[in-house]
C-alpha cells in the first residue's frame, strides 16, 4: 500500500455513518440489526400460544392470570448484516493510466477507496464485513469476513494492495462469488461493467442467493469524453482486442450518445430488477460520493 | 478528343507511389483505452446506418487519385478539331491603320480584329506556326513564326492601332518573306480593305481576306492649310469631305492658339465636298486647330473620330529692311530690291546714319564713325581704318587673279568667280572672317560673325569690276541674303502626315533641341549633326521645336501633323485586289484546326483539390474537449 486510503477525520466522518438494508435479514451473528428471528433483545415483538416443550420463563405470566391461558412472549433479534463488497479487478479498471489521462481519475483507486469507505462504515456498524477483488471465476480473493472494528486496519491495509489484472469474465466471477459466500447481505459492487460477457447473469445469481445488490458503476472523464482525434487503432487494455476507428468530430458525437444510451440501459435493468445504481464519475471526489450520492440512493444512512 | 501529348500518361504511374503512401498511412496510431466494447458497437450501429461509411475511408485516397488523373488529363493536352481559317505556316497581317479606329464594329474594328486573331490562335492547328505583323505607318512584326500561343496571345494583346495610314508594302513584302521553306503558306489580311490597287508584288502561297467593318458614315476635315495674302493678311483654307451615303450637317469650328474663333455649320451632300475659307483673321496666331462636330440631334453616325480634327501653323511671312548707304550705286539696290525678301531704303551718307533699326545695313564706299546693331554688307570700305578695329585695310592692289573659292559653304554655292574681272582690291585682313573668294593678292569676298553681327566684306568697288553684270552677282546676292535672314529649322510645305518624318535644321548656335509633342512628351536632341531627323509623328496635333543655346530659348517652331488621308478616311469596307489572288476570300475552304482545353481539366483537378481539403479538414477539425459533455453526463446520471 503506497500511500493511505483515508486520512483519521475521513475515518471519524464514516464513523457516522451506517449502512442501510432495506429486506430485514436473518443474521448469523448477536448483531445490531433487527433480524428476522425472535430472540432476546428488550424490544418486544409478538405474543404466541405456548407450546409443549416452551421455556416457561419467557411465558407472560400476567397474561395467563387474565385469561388463564398461557401465551410465549417474543421479543425482537437484533443480529448482524452481512456486507459484501466486491471490487471489479479486471484491467479495465486499470485506467487512466500514466500518460493515458488524469492520473486522479484511475478507476481502481477510486474503486479502493470507495469500497474501503463502505466496509470500514460497516465495520464500524458492527456489520459482518466481506471484501472480494473479482479476478474471475475461482480466482477471486476475499478478505473475511470479520466483524468489529478492530478489524478496520487489517481491512484498509488488504484493500490498499489490491491490484487489477487480467482479463475478467464478471457473470461467472459474480456466479462463483454468490455459489461461495451465499449468505445474503448487502452487496455493494464496484464496477465500471466494461467486459464483453452479460454480466447481468451474475448480478441475477448474486440476487438469488437473496443479496440486496447495489451497483456503483464508475467511469472516468477520459471515457466520457475520449481525448481521441484522427485514424486510430483502439486496443483494450483488457482483452487486447482492437477496433479500427477514425474519430471526428461526428465519430466524438456518435460515441457521447452511445455511452449516454448504454448507461440509460443500464439504469433501466437496474430499477426492473431492484438494484441500486450509481453511475459515478472518478473525477468527483469519493467523500462527495460517500457522504450525498450514495445517501441519495439509500445505501448508507 | 485526341491529345497532342500522350506521354503524358505514363504519369499515371505516379498513382503507384501516391497508393502506396496512403496504405502506409493507413498504419493506425495504436491507443489504449479501457474497452473497445462501446467502440466496436459504435461502430457496427454506423456501419448498419450507413454503408457508405465504409467507402469513406477511402474517399481521401478517391479525391487524390481523381486530382491526379486530371492534372495528368491536362498535361495530354487534349483537343478537339474544330474548322478553321488557317494552318500550316501562316502570317497574320493586323490592319492597324487608322481606319481600324472606326467604331462601326463596336467596341472597334481593331478590336474585332484583334478578336478573331485571339480566336484564330486558339484553334491553331498542331503544325501551325504563325506570325502577327501589324500594318500601320511602319510594318512591324510583333512575333515570328512560332506555335508558342501564350507568346501569340501576348503579343496581340500588346497591339494597338495607330493613327496614321498604313504601310502595305512593307507588309506583304514582311510577309512573303516567311514563305520560304514553307510547305503551306498562307497570309491572312485582317483589314477593312483599302489596300492600294498599285501594290507591285509577287506573292506566294494563298492570300485570305478576312473584312471588318459594316459602314461608312464619316466625315473628315481633308485638308486644313494657312497662307499669308499681301492684301488681306493671314487666310486659312480647309476642307470637309463626306465619305458616307447620305447628306449630313456638320458643324466647323476653328480654334487660333487654343481659342476658340469661328464655328458655323455646314451641309455636305452623300459623298461630296465643301471647301472653306477664312480671311480677315488677326496676325499674331501661330497655332490653328479644326474641329468637326455634330449638331445635337444629328442622327448620322460618324464613325471614325480621328479624322475630325485637324491643325495647322501659320508662319506669318514679313519682309526684312535693309538700309544702302552708298552715294550712288544702282547694282546694289537692284541686286536687293530684286530678291522679296528685301525692303531696301535708301539713306544718305552725308547725313549720316538713320536712328531706326534696320535688319541690313550695306556701306558703298562710307564707313559710320559706330557700327549700327545689325548685319552689315560693307563694299568697297574707305581706306580710313574702320570703327572698332573691324579690319585691317592695305593698299591698293592690282593681283586681282581669283586663286579660289571657298567650297563646302552655303554662301558660295553654286557660285563661280573665275570669270569675273576685278580692276583693283584693298586687302582686308580679319580674324573673324572666312575668305569666301580669294584673289592673287588676297580676300576678295569675306564674311564671319562679328560681335554678334553678320558681316560681309567686298574690299573693292563693283563699278570697277564686271561682277554686277556677271551671273555670279545674284547668286552671291541670294547665298548672302540666306546667311544673314535667321534661318527657319523647318523647311516643312503645309503639315506632315502622321508617321511622316520631320527633318529640323536647327541654328549652329543651338545647343539644345527639344520636339514637344501634343501629348506633352518631350524629345531631346543634342545636334551634332546639321540636321536632325524627327519621326515619332504617331500623334496628329502640334509639335513644338524649341532650340536652347545654354538654357536659353533661341528659336521655337511650330508644325503641325494631321492623318489627311482619303483612304483611311474613306471608311467603306472594301475587297482586297491582290496580284494574283483576289475576289471573296472570306469563302475560302475551312480547315481543321485544334482547340485544346486542357484549362478545363486543370480547374476540375483543382475544384477537386478544394474538395479533398475540406474534407481533410473537416475529418481532423478537433472539437473543444467539451466539459459540456461531462457536465451533461453527470446531469443525466443524477436523473436516472
Amino acid at each position: 500500500m503506497s500511500e493511505r486510503l483515508f486520512d483519521e477525520k475521513t475515518l471519524r466522518q464514516l464513523d457516522q455513518l451506517s449502512l442501510i438494508a432495506n429486506r430485514v435479514r436473518a443474521g448469523a451473528m448477536k448483531g445490531e440489526r433487527r433480524s428476522v428471528r425472535r430472540g432476546t433483545s428488550l424490544e418486544f415483538a409478538d405474543y404466541r400460544n405456548y407450546a409443549r416443550g416452551d421455556d416457561l420463563r419467557r411465558v407472560d405470566w400476567n397474561v395467563f392470570a387474565r385469561l388463564e391461558r398461557p401465551f410465549i412472549k417474543l421479543f425482537e433479534e437484533e443480529e448482524d448484516l452481512a456486507v459484501h463488497v466486491l471490487i471489479d479487478a479486471s484491467a479495465s479498471m486499470d485506467f487512466p493510466r500514466e500518460g493515458e489521462g488524469d492520473a486522479k481519475h484511475h478507476k481502481f483507486r477510486f474503486a479502493q477507496r470507495v469500497g474501503a469507505a463502505l466496509a470500514y462504515i460497516a465495520l464500524a456498524s458492527g456489520d459482518n464485513v466481506a471484501v472480494t477483488a473479482l479476478y474471475g471465476a475461482g480466482l477471486n480473493v476475499t478478505w473475511g469476513a470479520h466483524r468489529g472494528r478492530g478489524r478496520a486496519l487489517a481491512l484498509l491495509e488488504y484493500i490498499g494492495a489490491l491490484k487489477p489484472a487480467g482479463n475478467l469474465d464478471l457473470a461467472s466471477a459474480l456466479r462463483d462469488y454468490a455459489l461461495r459466500y451465499p449468505r445474503a447481505g448487502l452487496c455493494l459492487f464496484l464496477s465500471d461493467l466494461l467486459t464483453p460477457s452479460a454480466w447481468q447473469d451474475g448480478i441475477a445469481a448474486l440476487q438469488g442467493v437473496g443479496h440486496e445488490v447495489a451497483i456503483i458503476h464508475l467511469l472516468a472523464p477520459e471515457e466520457i469524453d475520449p481525448p481521441l482525434v484522427g485514424d486510430l487503432q483502439l486496443v483494450d487494455v483488457e482483452s487486447g482486442a482492437t477496433a479500427d476507428v477514425t474519430v471526428d468530430a461526428a465519430m466524438r458525437d456518435l460515441y457521447m450518445r452511445r455511452l449516454l444510451a448504454w448507461r440509460d440501459e443500464t439504469a433501466a435493468y437496474c430499477r426492473k430488477r431492484g438494484i441500486h445504481y450509481a453511475t459515478v464519475e472518478t473525477s468527483t471526489s469519493w467523500e462527495t460520493l460517500i457522504m450525498t450520492e450514495l445517501r441519495r440512493l439509500g445505501v448508507i444512512r | 478528343m485526341s491529345f497532342l501529348a500522350p506521354l503524358a500518361f505514363a504519369l499515371s504511374l505516379l498513382a503507384v507511389p501516391i497508393i502506396l503512401l496512403y496504405m502506409l498511412r493507413l498504419r493506425r496510431r495504436e491507443v489504449q483505452v479501457s474497452s473497445t466494447l462501446l467502440w466496436r458497437q459504435l461502430l457496427q450501429d454506423r456501419e448498419a446506418n450507413a454503408p457508405w461509411q465504409r467507402l469513406r475511408r477511402n474517399l481521401l485516397l478517391l479525391l487524390q487519385l481523381l486530382i491526379l488523373a486530371a492534372l495528368i488529363l491536362a498535361l495530354a493536352r487534349p483537343y478537339a478539331e474544330v474548322p478553321t481559317l488557317a494552318s500550316g505556316r501562316t502570317a497574320l497581317l493586323l490592319d492597324a491603320s487608322a481606319s481600324m479606329n472606326a467604331t462601326d464594329v463596336p467596341p472597334s474594328r481593331f478590336e474585332a480584329a484583334r478578336r478573331f486573331a485571339l480566336e484564330l490562335i486558339e484553334t491553331l492547328g498542331g503544325d501551325g506556326e504563325v506570325a502577327i505583323i501589324r500594318v500601320a505607318e511602319n510594318a512591324e512584326v510583333l512575333m515570328n513564326y512560332t506555335r508558342d500561343r501564350a507568346q501569340l496571345r501576348a503579343a496581340l494583346e500588346r497591339a494597338a492601332p495607330s493613327k496614321g495610314a498604313p504601310d502595305w508594302n512593307a507588309a506583304l513584302t514582311l510577309a512573303a518573306a516567311g514563305a520560304q521553306g514553307a510547305e503551306k503558306f498562307t497570309i491572312l489580311l485582317l483589314s477593312d480593305g483599302g489596300l492600294p490597287p498599285d501594290l507591285d508584288l509577287t506573292l506566294y502561297g494563298e492570300v485570305r481576306h478576312v473584312p471588318f467593318g459594316a459602314a461608312s458614315q464619316n466625315v473628315a476635315i481633308s485638308a486644313l492649310a494657312t497662307a499669308t495674302d499681301p492684301v488681306r493678311g493671314a487666310q486659312i483654307y480647309a476642307r470637309l469631305t463626306n465619305y458616307g451615303d447620305q447628306p449630313v450637317e456638320v458643324i466647323f469650328s476653328l480654334s487660333l492658339d487654343g481659342a476658340l474663333h469661328s464655328a458655323a455649320p455646314y451641309r455636305l451632300a452623300e459623298r461630296g465636298e465643301v471647301d472653306i475659307t477664312l480671311a480677315d483673321l488677326p496676325s499674331d496666331f501661330r497655332r490653328v486647330q479644326a474641329q468637326l462636330t455634330r449638331p445635337s440631334g444629328s442622327a448620322i453616325p460618324d464613325y471614325l473620330s480621328l479624322d475630325d480634327t485637324a491643325y495647322a501653323v501659320y508662319t506669318p511671312v514679313r519682309a526684312e529692311r535693309a538700309l544702302l548707304m552708298s552715294r550712288a550705286n544702282p547694282f546694289l539696290e537692284r541686286g536687293f530690291a530684286a530678291l522679296n525678301v528685301w525692303q531696301v531704303y535708301r539713306g544718305d551718307p552725308s547725313r549720316g546714319l538713320p536712328a531706326e533699326r534696320y535688319d541690313l545695313y550695306i556701306f558703298d564706299g562710307w564707313l559710320p564713325p559706330v557700327l549700327p546693331e545689325g548685319n552689315l554688307l560693307i563694299v568697297n570700305p574707305p581706306p580710313e581704318p574702320p570703327p572698332a578695329n573691324l579690319y585691317s585695310i592695305g593698299a591698293l592692289s592690282t593681283q586681282t587673279q581669283v586663286l579660289r573659292v571657298r567650297s563646302d559653304d552655303p554662301r558660295t554655292r553654286y557660285l563661280r568667280f573665275n570669270e569675273v574681272n576685278v580692276r583693283a582690291f584693298r586687302p582686308i585682313q580679319a580674324e573673324w572672317a572666312d575668305v569666301l573668294v580669294e584673289a592673287e593678292g588676297g580676300a576678295l569676298v569675306l564674311a564671319g560673325e562679328f560681335e554678334g553681327r553678320r558681316v560681309a566684306i567686298l574690299p573693292f568697288n563693283l563699278l570697277d569690276s564686271d561682277l554686277p553684270l556677271k551671273i555670279a552677282y545674284p547668286i552671291l546676292i541670294a547665298n548672302l541674303t540666306a546667311w544673314y535672314q535667321t534661318p527657319r529649322a523647318l523647311n516643312l510645305e503645309g503639315s506632315a502626315r502622321i508617321g511622316q518624318t520631320v527633318v529640323i535644321q536647327p541654328p549652329p548656335q543651338a545647343e539644345t533641341v527639344r520636339v514637344i509633342a501634343p501629348d506633352g512628351s518631350a524629345t531631346t536632341f543634342r545636334p551634332d549633326q546639321p540636321l536632325l531627323i524627327y519621326a515619332e509623328t504617331a500623334q496628329a496635333g502640334i509639335y513644338s521645336v524649341e532650340m536652347y543655346n545654354g538654357g536659353a530659348l533661341i528659336q521655337q517652331e511650330f508644325f503641325a501633323v494631321n492623318l489627311f488621308s482619303a483612304n483611311e478616311s474613306d471608311i467603306a469596307p472594301r475587297a482586297v485586289q491582290l496580284g494574283g489572288a483576289d475576289g471573296a476570300l472570306a469563302e475560302a475552304p475551312e480547315e481543321v484546326g485544334q482547340r485544346e482545353f486542357w484549362s478545363l481539366f486543370a480547374l476540375i483537378g483543382l475544384a477537386i483539390l478544394a474538395v479533398e481539403w475540406f474534407i481533410y479538414h473537416r475529418r481532423l477539425g478537433v472539437p473543444r474537449l467539451r466539459g459540456g459533455a461531462v457536465r451533461r453526463f453527470g446531469r443525466a446520471a443524477r436523473r436516472s
